[in-house]
């Protein structure tokens, strides 16, 4: 006999009739605020939207004009590598490869001392965005805590990091906030593995990297896989953090592509090209999670 | 596992190592926020002072800013909670026919980060008579955020065993009833995930009110704080630290309130497992 | 249960406590406000704590409410950066919802603003209004659209030099009445500064693009506009590409930044509030030998601003900005300014009209020129006495005699942009001046077309 629930015993509806009742709020809220503002971006990149001057006034579709201005753009290149080196340094290795390394050195130690440690670093997780770059321009400035310490170590010159180093600064920055996400996901599934297992490749005499690479590593590959794609995607669009630490200068150095959109559509009042740079932005997702979904086979 | 003596103290001292990192930048805040006469390196405090805090809650303005944040992103957060909840159930548990085009829509749709189209956003505003209202940003902020909370939601779902509901439609209950009664207890540690991920997302966020609120009087506190120190401020280091302390204390709050739940919500391995 | 669900409760609660204030929030919105007067919403660039436009406005509304029942003025800044300030108020002019009915416009974005739509023209206002003639008349200049309508009542202008440290000059032995002729007798005392005490920055500019228009305007127009050189020949129409001048201002922005190593550091250069540590913190304390900066710092100095000094001309002096090899006519300046303008999607616009009447006064603009420390745009007010008595307005109307304004054209804001990527290139040593120098060229003629170069 199959199990119903009592109201759908009354009233046979299809799965879908069910679920499309259920999906509806979520349907109302994607069509309005994500498709809506999607389809605009597309429409707008074809035009000469602007904020202020004589064009704000007379709109006009511009035919592939943003797209040509963008081919010989050497900025919008600049920024797309920009923003691929921030997110590699900063998502993939920083991130996942730190939250997995605190992930794996806590497993089987000490519940209070994991704890001490895992607070430290959600503690940075959950300060906000804001904060976390005003607190980080203090922390690297002239006479910021980490030149402070530099000095005292080893007596040098305190280090302008966020106008010698401006793309290090902002990955660090980043890297701190965010490594606590990689870092639970990672607890989470690494202390879904039985002690056992690994105790019993000890036994056999496998060196540590091996247990590591063969047994370890397969058996969470799936929370890598989503892990580095939910990552990935979430430092894409970072914003606040870069524009509040750097502005995305000193000269272009810390322009990745939203801070180059707000560039364009804000500061030059060039609407419509900003609006083409977030298309770019949009695509560039947009083949990220393709990629992530292709060959690392992310499931549904 | 059992592993050597000398390598376990590597463990503890690389993870106290990087613990101290962690907490250096925060040790900062904290500290400078009731230092007398702050500097922008951590130092003991000659003399502790509340006058920094008394400075910023005496402003009514910015309390103002504090509830509107609040209001902001708490009401977006429990908007997404709602609406991905009731999303993931039939995902999880019915088989539509589109099931599987939708969820690889919805993952898909994850990657698109929307506040980098806030121009298109802007213009949809004025065409709606949206700009300036506080509810229609609330909206657009959830909205951006349900794909992802869909997706982690129906994961979680997907953990919860179907037969637990079924043995409450035995004793009569209604799909609703299974929901409430079952699914949503079992669901608390993805719950507040979800709601934690996007309560942190956003109340750290200054662009998307920046640009959707344009009276001084309804901006939210990320905004305020964007604003007093990005220009002005950053040499009032005390003042800074305080706010920012102030600031970041509701995410902490909840996060402790919700800390419990948590470990288990973060399991992600569920996604990948079909 | 119950106890599960707290964190929920606190949140819906605060929720709910909230609606109930943004729905009292959101009736404001309106013009008419509930006791029946008439709404006027003042829009300016906020500066936070130390704003002294806030102040001479709260002692206006005061004022003028007393005298005019039937107004409620609400005073509405925004605090930004100077570059966020234009883009946010274009922002709130494209909604009846938003739109300011009286909105603090720099004169360089006038006519650009005017040109979208959002302002609109006070020609029939003015004509009907006898105290326009006294206006300095060319400063109405500024205020005039490509249009020859009239789009803004100016209230403030602007003249730039070199702020020096009489102690700082005293102390390396420089002349406390000192007169540069050359950029070159600016690297002499900058270099004679940094010898006497290493500790003293000896001269710092605007070069950082978070600065925005401070950078065009008080570093590289004032530069270029001293090699006789101009950024926009308004006769043909056609904006300066390929001046000697330009690479020539991008050298001396070079030589001080790197070559000579004689400004600040690039932490302090490149800052946002580059601005606010120099004038408020390091000029009055000797922490700067010189800053290239705008007269309007003497309302730092003065009585409530952010840094009183008491017999200022002792301690500060200010000098007209020389030429470069002290080409005729000795000295330059760009001058700039401020104006009232009425926004096309404002609900009040005659309302409007009569506060900016007000604050348009002779009275009103004599006590906002020295509260603001800026010049004033009426010859009445010029020759009031608690006006000419203030200190350093001799020097600062001194510089104005050879002032140069910025292009009047709708690209001016984008060729701005470009100017400060500019110097900050070359400040930051990114690019050299030569290097910078093409680059500007590059750019500029693909914003306004290679029709319009020379």
């Amino acid at each position: 006999m199959e199990v119903t629930p009592n109201a759908s015993s009354k009233k046979k509806m299809s799965d879908n009739t069910k679920s499309s009742i259920f999906l509806s709020p979520a349907l109302i809220l994607l069509l309005i605020f994500f498709l809506t503002p999607m389809l605009l971006t597309i429409v707008f990149s074809f035009t000469n939207l602007a904020l202020t001057g004589s064009q704000a006034q007379n709109i006009k579709f511009v035919g592939f004009d943003n797209f040509i201005q963008m081919f010989n753009d050497a900025q919008l290149y600049n920024s797309i590598g920009k923003t691929l080196l921030f997110v590699l340094f900063s998502a993939i290795l920083g991130q996942c490869l730190l939250g997995f390394l605190i992930a794996f050195l806590m497993k089987g130690k000490n519940a209070a001392f994991r704890r001490a440690i895992g607070i430290t670093v959600i503690a940075a997780w959950v300060t906000p965005e804001i904060v976390v770059g005003f607190s980080w321009v203090a922390f690297l400035g002239d006479n910021g805590t980490l030149n402070s310490i530099i000095t005292a170590l080893s007596g040098i010159e305190p280090i302008a990091f966020l106008f010698e180093y401006p793309m290090v600064s902002v990955v660090l920055a980043n890297i701190w906030r965010g490594t606590a996400f990689s870092m639970m996901a990672f607890q989470a599934a690494l202390d879904d593995i039985p002690l056992e297992v690994e105790e019993a490749a000890v036994m056999d005499g496998a060196s540590r990297w091996r247990i590591v690479r063969n047994i370890t590593i397969p058996i969470v590959k799936g929370t890598i896989t989503t892990n580095l794609m939910l990552v990935t995607l979430q430092t894409l669009g970072v914003f606040t953090l870069i524009y509040a630490m750097t502005g995305g200068g000193p000269g272009n150095a810390t322009m990745t592509l939203p801070v180059y959109m707000y560039q364009q559509a804000f500061v030059s009042y060039q609407l419509g090209y900003g609006t083409a740079i977030s298309l770019v932005i949009l695509i560039i997702g947009a083949l990220f999670s393709l990629l992530y979904m292709r060959f690392l086979k992310v499931k549904v | 596992m059992r592993i050597g003596r000398t390598e376990k103290i590597i463990h503890h001292i690389v993870l106290i190592c990087l613990g101290l990192i962690f907490i250096l930048p925060l040790l900062w805040m904290l500290v400078a926020s009731i230092d007398s006469s702050a500097i922008q390196a951590l130092k003991i405090p000659e003399k502790y002072t509340l006058k920094n805090y008394m400075g910023i809650l005496s402003d009514p303005s910015i309390i103002r800013s504090f509830l509107i944040g609040i209001f902001l992103s708490g009401g977006q957060s429990i908007i997404v909670v709602i609406v991905s909840i009731l999303a993931a159930y039939p995902l999880s548990r019915y088989k539509p026919s589109y099931k599987k085009s939708f969820l690889y829509t919805i993952l898909f749709l994850t990657s698109l980060p929307m506040t980098a189209v806030i121009v298109p956003v802007f213009q949809m505003f004025l065409l709606f008579n949206f700009v300036d209202k506080l509810w229609a940003v609330m909206l657009f902020t959830a909205g951006t955020s349900l794909p992802y909370a869909i997706w982690m939601m129906k994961n979680f779902m997907d953990s919860v065993p179907i037969e637990l509901e079924e043995s409450a439609w035995i004793d009569g209950a209604s799909v609703w009833g299974g929901i409430r009664r079952v699914i949503a207890p079992l669901m608390l540690p993805g719950t507040f995930t979800v709601l934690i991920f996007t309560y942190t997302g956003s109340w750290g966020n200054f662009f998307v009110p920046y640009i959707l609120i344009q009276s001084p009087e309804k901006m939210p506190a990320s905004v305020t704080i964007f604003q007093f120190f990005g220009n002005y401020g950053l040499v009032n280091y005390g003042e800074l630290a305080a706010f920012s302390v102030l600031y970041s204390a509701p995410v902490v709050i909840l996060y402790y309130l919700s800390q419990r739940y948590m470990s288990k919500g973060f399991s992600l391995g569920g996604a990948t497992k079909g | 249960m119950f106890k599960k669900n707290v964190p929920v409760l606190i949140l819906l609660s605060g929720i709910l406590l909230l609606s109930a204030c943004t729905d009292s929030d959101n009736a404001k919105g309106n013009s008419e406000s509930t006791n029946g007067k008439t709404e006027i919403k003042i829009t300016w660039r906020g500066l936070g704590e130390q704003d002294n436009v806030r102040r001479y406005l709260e002692g206006f509304e005061a004022d003028f409410e007393s005298k005019n029942e039937d107004i409620d003025i609400v005073l509405s800044p925004i605090t930004a950066s100077e570059g966020d300030y234009f883009s946010k108020v274009a922002l709130t002019m494209q909604s009846e919802e938003t739109a300011p009915d009286i909105v603090s416009e720099d004169t360089f974005m006038l006519s650009a603003d005017a040109n979208a739509g959002y302002l609109i023209a006070l020609d029939e206002y003015v004509d009907s209004w006898n105290e326009w003639d006294n206006y300095i008349e060319n400063i109405k200049f500024g205020t005039t659209g490509e249009d020859e309508s009239i789009y803004g009542i100016p209230t403030t202008t602007d003249s730039r030099g070199i702020w020096y440290n009489k102690e700082v000059f005293e102390a390396a032995g420089l002349p406390i009445d000192w007169e540069p002729k050359s950029w070159n007798d600016i690297y002499t005392a900058a270099e004679t500064i940094k010898e006497a005490n290493p500790d003293v920055v000896p001269f710092a500019m605007n070069v950082a693009k978070a600065n925005g228009e401070a950078v065009s305007m008080q570093t590289f127009e004032m530069l270029l506009y001293g090699t006789d050189e101009t950024l926009y020949d308004s006769e043909s129409k056609k904006w300066n590409v390929n001046g000697q001048g330009i690479t020539d201002a991008l050298v001396f922005v070079d030589e001080i930044m790197n070559q000579r190593d004689l400004g600040p550091s690039l932490s302090i250069a490149l800052n946002a509030n580059y601005g606010s540590v120099m004038t408020q913190e390091l000029l009055p304390t000797g922490g700067v030998g010189m800053v290239l900066d705008g007269n309007w710092n003497i309302g730092n100095y003065a009585e409530g601003g952010a840094y009183p000094i008491e017999n200022i001309e002792e301690t500060l002096g200010f000098v007209p900005f020389p030429t470069k090899d002290g080409e005729e006519p000795g000295f330059v300046t760009m001058a700039g300014g401020w104006s009232w303008a009425i926004p096309e999607k404002s609900q009040n616009h005659d309302a409007a009209w009569k506060v900016i009447q007000a604050m348009s006064t002779e009275e009103s603009q004599t006590e906002r020129a020295i509260i603001e420390g800026t010049l004033t745009v009426r010859n009445d007010s010029a020759e009031s006495s608690d006006y000419t008595e203030k200190p350093l307005i001799e020097p600062a109307t001194k510089a104005l005699e050879n002032a140069h304004f910025r292009p009047k054209n709708d690209l001016y804001p984008n060729v701005s942009i470009e100017i400060q990527n500019a110097v900050e290139a070359v400040a930051s040593g990114a690019m050299s001046p030569e290097e910078a120098a093409a680059s500007y060229k590059a750019k500029v003629t693909d914003i306004v077309g290679e029709e319009n170069v020379y």
